[in-house]
């Protein structure tokens, strides 16, 4: 490796440490479309219209990104959705 | 069994001994599997689950994995209550899960043990407050995503076989058909619990929602 690719390459990885983190919950089979749109309006505050749209984003597209932060923040917002029993994951804003 | 309806500010439905007994029966084991055996080890003899355990027994042979230790990662059945939190990165999966296992357990342990408590009470009906209608909701989904995982549900599709294949094993009990419809009977057992359960939750989450619907108006 150069050294001009060295210094290219620790250049990315610090501004990646200021990214942007997203909670993003994926379909399965197992959970009830009511169910998703309750514990969305309830633990993202959404309106029942709001939470809905998100239902059928995950339901129809596979998976919706939920909510952005830090990772902390996210990894609050993927336990709380895993305490649910919906399936969560947590990854850096545009990966 | 009936669904859950309103009454008040509690969720009624209504289940007869042995239905009772199946599903606080699973209610346990989904709790073993979370907590070993200190789940549901109540003080005395008393045996609340009552004398459909013995039939019971027969049918949850099949879902052995579930005595498996605790901290067992590789039972699918885990996997699907307790989630990787990263579908590629081992050191945010790795991490999430230590800061979070434990109180991710005992949040669902304690919901189960609730829940198996109001179901080993006396009496035919199961009364859940609205308030906790939620927590209720949640750990039925604990225990569906644990039957989900016996039964192979990974997509939409396989859920919709499923019901296919409990259709044609009902259809054929009701005809009081004899030939082999190539249907595991344990799997058909299996997958109508898990429908039942589907279906209580559904009317418990009608419930919950009508309630606060009113409540904004």
């Amino acid at each position: 490796m150069s050294t001009e690719e060295q210094v290219e390459r620790e250049g990315a990885v610090a501004t990646r440490l200021d990214d942007a983190w997203v909670t993003i919950v994926w379909n399965d089979p197992v959970n009830l479309m009511s169910y998703v749109t309750h514990v969305f309006q309830t633990y993202f505050t959404l309106t029942r219209d709001e939470a809905e749209a998100k239902m059928r984003e995950v339901h129809e597209r596979g998976r919706a990104v939920m909510s952005t932060g830090g990772r902390e923040r996210m990894e609050v917002d993927v336990q709380a959705m895993h305490g649910y029993g919906l399936w969560a994951t947590l990854q850096r804003s545009g990966e | 069994m009936r669904a859950f309806e309103t009454r008040g500010a509690v969720a009624v439905a209504t289940l007869d001994d042995e239905e009772r007994a199946v599903i606080a029966r699973i209610v346990a084991d989904v709790g073993q599997l979370l907590d070993g055996d200190a789940f549901a080890a109540p003080a005395g003899d008393d045996d609340p689950e009552g004398s459909a355990r013995g039939e019971a027994d027969d049918v949850f042979r099949s879902l052995a994995g579930l005595q498996e230790p605790l901290a067992e990662p590789s039972d699918p059945a885990v996997r699907r209550v307790l989630p990787s939190a990263s579908r590629d990165d081992r050191e945010v999966a790795d991490e999430f899960r230590r800061l979070t296992e434990g109180d991710l357990r005992t949040l669902k342990v304690d919901r189960l043990r609730t829940m198996w408590e109001q179901l080993s009470e006396d009496g035919d009906e199961w009364e859940v407050s609205l308030d906790e209608a939620l927590a209720t909701a949640s750990a039925l989904t604990d225990v569906r995503l644990v039957l989900a995982a016996r039964l192979g549900l990974e997509t939409d599709d396989d859920a919709e076989r499923l019901h296919a294949e409990i259709d044609l094993a009902t259809h054929a009990m009701d005809t009081d058909a004899h030939e082999d419809l190539g249907v595991d009977p344990e799997r058909v057992w299996l997958g109508m619990l898990y429908q039942a359960l589907t279906w209580l939750q559904e009317s418990l989450l009608q419930c919950l929602m009508t309630g606060e619907e009113e409540q904004d108006v």
